[in-house]
């Protein structure tokens, strides 16, 4: 069992998780919602979704209700980014723009109420990535931290760490390098290779910095695909059983039984 | 001279359209949605020929989503620090009228009040003049902050067309005089 203080720690960011960040939805209150966000960060390529799958299934088998988000999955923006990035018009500011328009889509109507049915959201990247991405591109970074006040602070955050070198043999096997994830659009020059390196350098050198602010908990992204997983099952089962957050089907049937 | 609309850019066009045919937009997506036509304005249609030396008239600027957002219930501040990227007018007009006169103009205009238009995402009224009643009267009450916050010129917006255009006019050009071109 873990001591509240330590079932606590989460990614703050000062605030308490489950919580907005700062203004958050003043005609939404989340107060008291058994829910919890768990969310995995990482640069692409880092194996984020495989363990996000691993981890649903192990939820499932012990009984906690599972929602899955992720990055430009919302039903209103996702045309509209897939649009946006296959032409050419994207600056740096709307880029942000739509990506956190995408997010409010689905925090308002996945991940909110999901935390007030008592399920856990596993998040497949949170606002972390988006930070990194805009503070690479040098978007303001007060800015960019008050543009997701609006956002709920995670119960945990894991950060899934890897080097550039690393990640960009892992990419190639994986099937390429593409144009965003390699930072085309800093005009840095002709050449993906050189380019995906410099701009995941960039992005990891950003998640490292925001580290300690958000509560992160690292885990080394070169382990295997099953040390990870036992990582992650070990300190989020921790988590749970120090919560007094969702509840097992089985727990909900014998607090049905207590009172019945 | 450059002209300038609300809600105009190719890029959200079709985010906006879906979402306000399915009335599917929470008041945090219509914020964010109308954030993102206004930067993509100001970047390809507002700063260019600011930079050119041109005067760039702009019908609606980021006033009106302080008031239309906070009328939704959008924090505030929040949306005054989302907007900061925004270029500051020179010279801000607020044409005022009372929610009377607005809604027998837009009732004369055409058949039916939009959607959002009216407020009615917010579930105030079912019925739509209502509703265009009751939220419009919020968002002139967020114009009544802003005016005094932002320094915005009032033009009496009850009288003839030809009394307001006058009073315009007389605003703007003492505006150009006071500027070094």
């Amino acid at each position: 069992m873990t001591t509240p203080e330590q079932s606590d720690r989460g990614a703050h960011g000062g605030v308490t998780p489950g919580h907005y960040y700062g203004h958050g939805l003043p005609y939404h209150n989340i107060d008291n919602y058994p829910g919890k966000i768990i969310a995995i960060e990482g640069t692409d390529g880092v194996g984020r979704s495989t363990q996000i799958r691993l981890l649903r299934e192990w939820l499932e088998v012990q009984g906690y209700g599972v929602i899955e988000t992720g990055w430009t999955r919302s039903q209103l923006m996702q045309p509209t980014i897939t649009l946006a990035k296959s032409s050419n018009t994207l600056n740096k500011l709307t880029f942000v723009l739509l990506y956190a328009c995408d997010f409010a889509d689905r925090m308002e109507k996945e991940i909110i109420p999901a935390l007030k049915a008592g399920f856990i959201v596993l998040a497949d990247r949170y606002i972390f990535s988006a930070i990194a991405r805009a503070t690479v591109r040098d978007v303001d970074s007060q800015w960019i931290r008050r543009l997701y006040g609006f956002a709920i602070a995670p119960h945990l955050v894991f950060y899934l760490k890897i080097e550039a070198d690393a990640l960009a043999r892992r990419v190639l096997e994986a099937g390429g390098m593409e144009y965003w994830e390699s930072g085309m659009d800093l005009k840095l020059g002709d050449d993906i290779y050189d380019n995906f390196r410099h701009y995941q350098r960039q992005l990891i050198k950003a998640y490292a910095a925001m580290g300690d602010e958000f509560g992160f908990r690292i885990i080394e992204g070169r382990k295997s695909i099953s040390a990870i997983q036992q990582e992650l099952r070990r300190q989020i089962g921790e988590f749970l059983e120090g919560s007094d957050g969702p509840r097992r089907f089985s727990e909900e049937l014998d607090a049905l039984g207590a009172e019945g | 001279m450059f002209v300038t609309e609300w809600n105009s850019s190719a890029l959200v066009k079709a985010a906006t359209k879906a979402g306000k045919k399915k009335n599917a937009l929470t008041p945090m997506t219509f914020s964010l949605l109308h954030a993102t036509d206004f930067a993509d304005r100001l970047l390809y249609k507002i700063i260019p020929p600011l930079k050119a030396g041109m005067i760039v008239l702009a019908d609606r600027y980021a006033f009106t989503a302080f008031a239309r957002d906070a009328a939704r219930g959008v924090d505030r501040q929040w949306v005054r620090d989302l907007y900061s990227f925004a270029v500051r007018p020179d010279l801000c007009v607020y044409f005022r009228v009372t929610i009377d006169v607005s809604l027998d103009r837009l009732l004369a205009r055409r058949v039916k009040l939009k959607f959002y238009e009216a407020g009615m995402d917010m579930g105030w009224s079912t019925n739509p003049t209502e509703s265009f009643r009751i939220f419009q009267s919020k968002v002139l009450e967020e114009y009544d902050r802003i005016v005094p916050e932002h320094s915005l010129s009032v033009v009496d917006a009850t009288g003839s067309i030809t009394e307001q255009q006058r009073e315009f006019r007389l605003l703007v050009s003492e505006n150009l005089e006071r500027q070094p071109s």
